[in-house]
């Protein structure tokens, strides 16, 4: 990722904000959680220790995170989901190039 | 294509009576979705108990014959795809080997009943995958009784490894 004006760095900045609050609404939403999306920190691991999902959680987790933000997650990558940063860092790397479209609504 | 009958399901399936819950495939599309019927009789055993005097298709039962066709839906994805399913008979295929891949059902989500299943209803079954990962597949399922939706939800299925 190449910035060029300062402008640039601040809205990149502000997206991935944006991304990763919508992970964790996605995480508390889709697994039924009954904590705040707040709750989860961004770099709290979601597996074992931490959060505490399985692998039945991680199919759901994929569902919805190809639902809200058209990325797949394929099989052998599954360090994808260690903690909402590294969703996070993959979602904004696979998203569509235009990814500015993306409805938050 | 012909439909796919009890004795080849029979022998897809690890299931056995009394617990083969799907009659007949009627549509497949391997490994994606499928469309089957299960019809019920009087003759079910768990009409003796559900209920005395008033027979109802227990819904966990419909719940497990749609997890039974998903099965069938995801074993046949191991086939050849030239695969010619109007001939089974003449097909060369280890069905012990196939029936060993069935996995087990790991996740039952939004399941609705939105409809009394009754003997002499003639249930018709629709699965189709959502989503994979790793191991785990998701399927929208819903079965059908004379157009009207009886049940409708989420499953999860895993794949023996």
């Amino acid at each position: 990722m190449k910035f060029t004006t300062k402008e640039e760095v601040l809205q990149y900045a502000e997206k991935r904000r944006e991304i990763c609050e919508k992970i964790k609404e996605i995480i508390v939403e889709q697994l039924c959680l009954d904590i705040e999306p707040a709750f989860i920190t961004d770099d709290q691991p979601l597996f074992g220790r931490g959060l505490e999902l399985d692998s039945i959680d991680a199919l759901e987790l994929a569902v919805g995170i190809y639902n809200e933000f058209s990325v797949t997650v394929s099989d052998g990558e599954s360090e994808v989901f260690s903690s909402v940063n590294t969703i996070a860092d993959y979602v904004m790397e696979n998203m569509d190039e235009d990814g500015d479209d993306l409805d938050f609504g | 294509m012909k439909p796919i009958e009890a004795k080849y399901i029979y022998r897809l399936l690890p299931h056995k009576y009394p617990f083969l819950l799907i009659d007949r495939v009627v549509k497949l599309d391997p490994g994606k979705s499928a469309v089957g019927i299960k019809n019920v009789t009087i003759n079910e055993p768990y009409f003796t108990g559900h209920f005395p005097g008033e027979p109802i298709v227990p819904g966990v039962l419909i719940v497990e014959s749609l997890a039974q066709l998903t099965a069938v839906m995801y074993c046949t994805g191991a086939f050849p795809e030239d695969t010619n399913w109007d001939d089974m008979d003449s097909l060369d295929i280890d069905y012990a080997a196939i029936a060993d891949k069935v996995g087990y059902l790991v996740d039952i989500r939004n399941m609705k009943f939105k409809r009394i299943v009754r003997p002499g209803d003639s249930m018709e079954l629709r699965v189709r995958k959502k989503a994979q990962f790793a191991n785990l597949m998701q399927i929208q399922v819903e079965a059908l009784v004379d157009g009207q939706v009886a049940v409708e939800g989420t499953l999860s299925v895993s794949e023996k490894i």
